[in-house]
């Protein structure tokens, strides 16, 4: 297929893709396309240093491969460095979305999805909405000069609605999304999106400021998902950890950072934003138990941070498009679920703040959590909604505060956003867990 | 049919150093091209787009076929008119990039042994044109050389402690490394958080404001009255030394000079707060002849995308600069710069608080010493209102050529 140099190591992943975007304003239709794109990333790597480009000249990769290969000083030993012996070689064609393909299903039949559910929005105190369908299906195609040839989809699909709430004096925009991996599991969430609007629309209309303070939080299922994301997910990724040692001790395999109630798992296999059959360097996706038991049992790797800190590959080089290369990135991380029946774990709590939806949030030393729906607890029941700017925590610390973590769970899917590192943004991800309860968080 | 047609055009290239532990790990070769095709007729729009290389011909065929779908758009189109600007014609090429990246490394590992640094050091090209049957004719050239690196004290367990940044036309490593030195310093020493409870916080740039403006000048929102500014237009929102402009100048924003109909600002700006009052909203042509409201040339959308008041204006939002002196300003009191403060967010209502991860103590015009974390809380009333210390050019941190600015406010500190 390619005609790779001698005495280095090369890699191509094509990616081909396919994207709907449909957008009304309130009921009149605002844009309605279809977008094809192909685009290939190239990697040489001769043992010194890494030499990329992107493309969408596709016709033309081999050029491309002949002008890294002339930057780069060949290395006879290249195959027996450390890093390129470790790369895996899978040879596979993993095609699941061929009988629902978002590409066969018409487009006017997608505007009819979303006509339907935005017909229904009747609210008084909606002054304004707008909403879009969108879906994306992705073939790529990753080959390498060790004998890689793996080709694989990704596909999902999705809602997003926002409406300008006007009750009075108190207004906002909100939105609400669902995603889906076919357009026929994504009509099946017509009534969630409803009740979700209905929930909107209510929680702006009485939403009052919080008394800005220290609170036991109880987080819903998408809370829990960016809580573990923000707070911990972006502590696991090894890129952070290699060549620094006070990361490396202060983050050793086998120490305690939470309960023994708390299990965070990262899993590429599971199918939806954050599937990740291969990743973009051909390693198989899988399951990783990142904290087992509250103890640290496992960290996510490229195949550099796998080899850098000689532990196994996990299948976590992920790049948000063609035009960049690879870096350690979640695919879907979520808290596993408990043993207790949420009734129970909130019967428990006199006061505190319940976390339903979320705006945002980020993670440094300080993690944050940007509420969009959250209310009162008070006497073991969620009563009044909150108006509140941002949640906090501290990293290091606040894992060892989760106390509760419930029987129900559920992974959860949206579109629009998704996780940024660095200038790598939007990458789609998934989460979601148990509702999850932390001692105290600082709410502003 | 009589088809009005227009064109848009974006090529990116980008030579980028990858740098990881303060060493170049890779070079990455970028050359995009990305292009869009409108066609009018009848009322309606039609749209189609390709990345990479696509004939005209192709692409009027897709946006004719869009024009279908029936999106209307009965706007008359931006004509005659033509400018061309360059406003960098001596980009770097790949070997000054590499040049530059390993002569600025190599200062760090020698000097700064207890930091790591991470992220990148690139040149970046930009063209936009948009050109149209009408005779619009439209062209942006621009080039920038951009450091963006990631600062981790090897001491710390944090996945990282700040950042040097640099974005400029021209190159001036010797001015870089001079101020970053000082900045360095600032990093090692730690100092404590000044005891009062409100304190003068200067940060650079205003994107948390301007994100919140831009929603609340939106002029839809405006008309739907959604927006925290309804029905104010007239009335004194702010402290009568906020002006608050839609800036299309390039020499300060590194973006195209026109919106995305084409529309040209006179002087690339136009004041939507002035002296504290609210003078416009945020409009694109549909929005102005919807709701009977000023043009102001605010339309937004991806290269194929019809346009729209959609989307996000904060970038395109720029306070103008009201005072001079910010040592004179603070009166020997201590200030806090405010250099890293993430996660945090507006409520609908205006409330705002937001932690801050990275910031030093400062005297106006020099960095003195790194604070610990803290959080910071206030309201935009407050912060543009009775506790706005001012917009300052800034003269005290060399972030490179592009101009930026210092603004101030008293906010509440949580420790």
């Amino acid at each position: 297929m390619y005609s790779f140099p001698r005495d280095l190591y090369v890699d191509v992943r094509v990616e081909e893709s396919f994207d709907t975007q449909i957008r009304f304003k309130q009921l009149d239709l605002q844009s309605q396309k279809v977008r094809k794109e192909k685009g290939a990333f190239i990697r040489v790597f001769d043992g010194q240093r890494w030499y990329y480009s992107s493309t969408t000249n596709t016709d033309d990769v081999q050029a491309q491969i002949d002008t890294l290969a002339a930057m780069a000083n060949p290395n006879p030993e290249i195959l027996s460095h450390p890093l390129v012996a470790a790369f895996e070689v899978n040879q596979e064609t993993v095609l699941q979305y061929e009988k629902s393909s978002v590409t066969d299903v018409p487009i006017q039949e997608k505007q009819d999805l979303l006509h339907e559910i935005i017909r229904q929005i009747k609210d008084e105190t909606i002054v304004n909405h707008s909403s879009y369908y969108v879906d994306n299906k992705t073939i790529k195609s990753f080959y390498s000069s060790k004998g890689a040839a793996i080709t694989y989809d990704q596909q999902t699909c999705g809602i997003r609605v926002t409406l300008d709430v006007v009750a009075g004096e108190n207004k906002d925009q909100v939105s609400i999304s669902k995603g889906a991996t076919s357009v026929s599991e994504l009509r099946g969430y017509a009534d969630y999106l409803q009740q979700e609007i209905a929930k909107s629309v209510a929680f702006v209309r009485y939403a009052q400021p919080v008394v800005p303070g220290e609170y036991a939080v109880l987080l819903s299922p998408e809370a829990t998902g960016v809580f573990t994301h923000e707070s911990f997910g972006h502590k696991s990724e090894s890129d952070f950890m290699v060549g620094d040692e006070t990361m490396r001790a202060e983050w050793a395999l086998g120490k305690q950072v939470g309960r023994d109630l708390l299990n965070i798992i990262d899993d590429g296999t599971i199918t939806g934003n954050g599937y990740v059959p291969f990743d973009d360097e051909g390693t198989r996706g899988r399951k990783t138990e990142i904290i087992s038991g509250g103890l640290l049992t496992g960290r996510l790797h490229s195949t550099a941070t796998s080899v850098a800190l000689e532990e196994g590959l996990t299948g976590n080089a992920r790049a948000v498009d063609f035009q960049f290369e690879p870096i350690v990135r979640m695919t879907t991380t979520y808290i596993d679920k408990g043993t207790r029946p949420l009734q129970d774990i909130l019967a428990e709590m006199d006061q505190g703040i319940y976390l339903e939806t979320l705006k945002h949030g980020s993670g440094m030393s300080t993690f944050t959590l940007a509420p969009a729906r959250a209310y009162k607890i008070e006497g073991g029941k969620i009563t009044d909604p909150v108006k509140i700017s941002v949640v906090t925590g501290d990293v290091f610390s606040t894992l060892l505060e989760v106390d509760a973590v419930s029987e129900e769970f559920e992974l959860t899917s949206f579109v629009g956003g998704g996780c940024g590192k660095m200038e790598q943004f939007p990458l789609p991800v998934g989460f979601g867990g148990p509702y999850t309860r932390v001692r105290k968080l600082q709410v502003q | 049919m009589n088809l009005k047609q227009e064109f848009i055009t974006i090529q990116e290239k980008e030579t980028t150093a990858r740098v990881q532990q303060s060493r170049v790990q890779a070079v990455r070769l970028k050359d995009i091209t990305k292009k869009g095709v409108r066609v009018y007729s009848e009322g309606k729009i039609g749209i189609s787009g390709a990345v990479g290389e696509a004939s005209d011909a192709l692409l009027l065929e897709q946006a004719e076929q869009n024009l279908s779908a029936g999106i209307a758009y009965p706007y008359p189109l931006t004509k005659d008119y033509k400018d061309h600007r360059n406003y960098n014609e001596a980009p770097l090429s790949s070997k000054e990039v590499l040049e530059y990246a390993e002569e600025v490394l190599a200062v760090l590992r020698n000097e700064y042994p207890d930091f790591s640094f991470s992220e990148f050091v690139a040149s970046n090209e930009i063209n936009v044109q948009i050109r149209n049957s009408e005779g619009l004719d439209l062209v942006y050239q621009d080039a920038f050389f951009n450091i963006q690196l990631i600062l981790k004290e090897k001491a710390t367990a944090n996945l990282f402690d700040g950042g040097l940044s640099y974005l400029s036309r021209q190159v001036d490593i010797e001015r870089f490394l001079n101020f970053n030195r000082g900045f360095l310093e600032a990093y090692r020493n730690k100092v404590d958080l000044p005891k009062d409870r409100r304190l003068p916080v200067f940060t650079i740039g205003t994107s948390s404001i301007n994100g919140f403006l831009g929603r609340a000048l939106h002029g839809e929102r405006f008309a739907k009255g959604s927006s925290l500014f309804s029905g104010k237009l007239g009335e004194k929102l702010f402290s009568e030394r906020v002006t608050l402009d839609l800036m299309r100048d390039p020499q300060c924003s590194l973006r195209p000079f026109f919106d995305a109909e084409g529309v040209v600002l006179p002087n690339d700006t136009l004041s939507l707060i002035e002296n504290g009052k609210l003078v416009r909203v945020l409009t694109d042509k549909k929005t102005a002849q919807l709701y009977d409201l000023e043009h102001t040339g605010a339309a937004t959308g991806a290269y194929d995308d019809p346009p729209t008041i959609d989307g996000a204006h904060g970038q395109s939002l720029a306070f103008r600069t009201d005072s001079q002196d910010v040592k004179g300003v603070l009166a020997g009191q201590p200030g806090i710069f405010a250099f890293i403060f993430s996660g945090g967010d507006f409520t609908a209502d205006g409330s705002y608080a937001t932690p801050v991860q990275i910031s030093f103590l400062f005297d106006g015009e020099r960095l003195i010493g790194k604070l610990p974390e803290f959080t910071m809380r206030s309201h935009i009333n407050k912060m543009l209102g009775e506790d706005y210390i001012g917009t300052f050019d800034n003269n005290s941190l060399y972030l490179g050529d592009i101009p930026s600015q210092l603004q101030g406010y008293f906010m509440d500190i949580v420790k």
